[in-house]
């Protein structure tokens, strides 16, 4: 990976056709659930249909 | 042991051998809950009006978590124990003050990004860090992103509000 001069950070990747993955110090926090937790992976629905919102469960592939 | 440096940018800071505590003036309601379960830490009449040698640590942190603002925070000097933190210990600043989680400490931590998930909305997402899509890749510092979440987007992977034409909802 170029100028990844700094080990730590995070990286937000925008799958194609597929989920949000974030890589890194990861502090999610769902509003609606009213919960807040720390990872440091995660791959989060964009399709609206995953049966575990707000995390994806390749739901988009069918 | 004696506090160190007293001051942050945006208020004070107080140690003990185990954890900082911070206090943020600004973000004070006067909910008052601290000198009320331990006034042997927190006396709003002396000063400095903190004293880490008042109670235990664990009873500190305990009451700390009671503040309903930010105005108290704390994390533990050992920077280690910073990064499993679980989520009763609300004013753990991972939570409230994410920023302060590199203060005083030049060890290379990033700071933490922050992803909150909009209720039956968006990904919101805030901090430094790398972002790619479709191709695209870019450096963000102190960034800020709203990702689509419901899958109806035209302006994809970015939200551009259809989420609440089409009552999308968590579930």
């Amino acid at each position: 990976m170029e100028g990844n001069d700094n080990n730590n950070a995070a990286i937000v990747e925008v799958i194609d056709n597929g989920p949000v993955k974030i890589t890194g110090q990861i502090v999610l926090r769902d509003l609606k659930k009213d919960i807040t937790v720390t990872l440091t992976e995660v791959n989060l629905c964009r399709c609206g249909r995953s049966c575990n919102k707000p995390y994806c469960d390749d739901s988009h592939r069918n | 042991m004696e506090m160190e440096k007293n001051s942050f940018s945006g208020g004070r800071r107080y140690r003990n051998d185990e954890i900082t505590v911070y206090w943020k003036p600004d973000a004070c309601v006067h909910a008052s809950y601290c000198y009320r379960e331990l006034i042997e830490v927190f006396d709003p009449g002396r000063r400095p009006w903190v004293d880490m040698n008042g109670a235990t640590t664990e009873r500190i942190i305990e009451v700390v978590n009671m503040c309903p603002t930010e105005a108290l925070t704390w994390k533990w000097n050992d920077e280690s124990k910073n990064r499993e933190i679980s989520a009763d210990q609300t004013n753990h600043v991972i939570f409230r003050r994410p920023e302060l989680l590199e203060e005083t400490e030049p060890l290379g931590q990033a700071n933490p990004v922050s992803v909150k998930i909009m209720t039956d909305g968006p990904i919101i997402i805030k901090g430094d860090f790398t972002f790619s899509y479709s191709g695209n890749k870019k450096e963000m510092k102190q960034g800020i992103i709203s990702l689509c979440r419901c899958g109806a987007s035209n302006q994809m992977p970015f939200c551009d509000g259809t989420h609440r034409k089409i009552g999308f909802e968590d579930k």
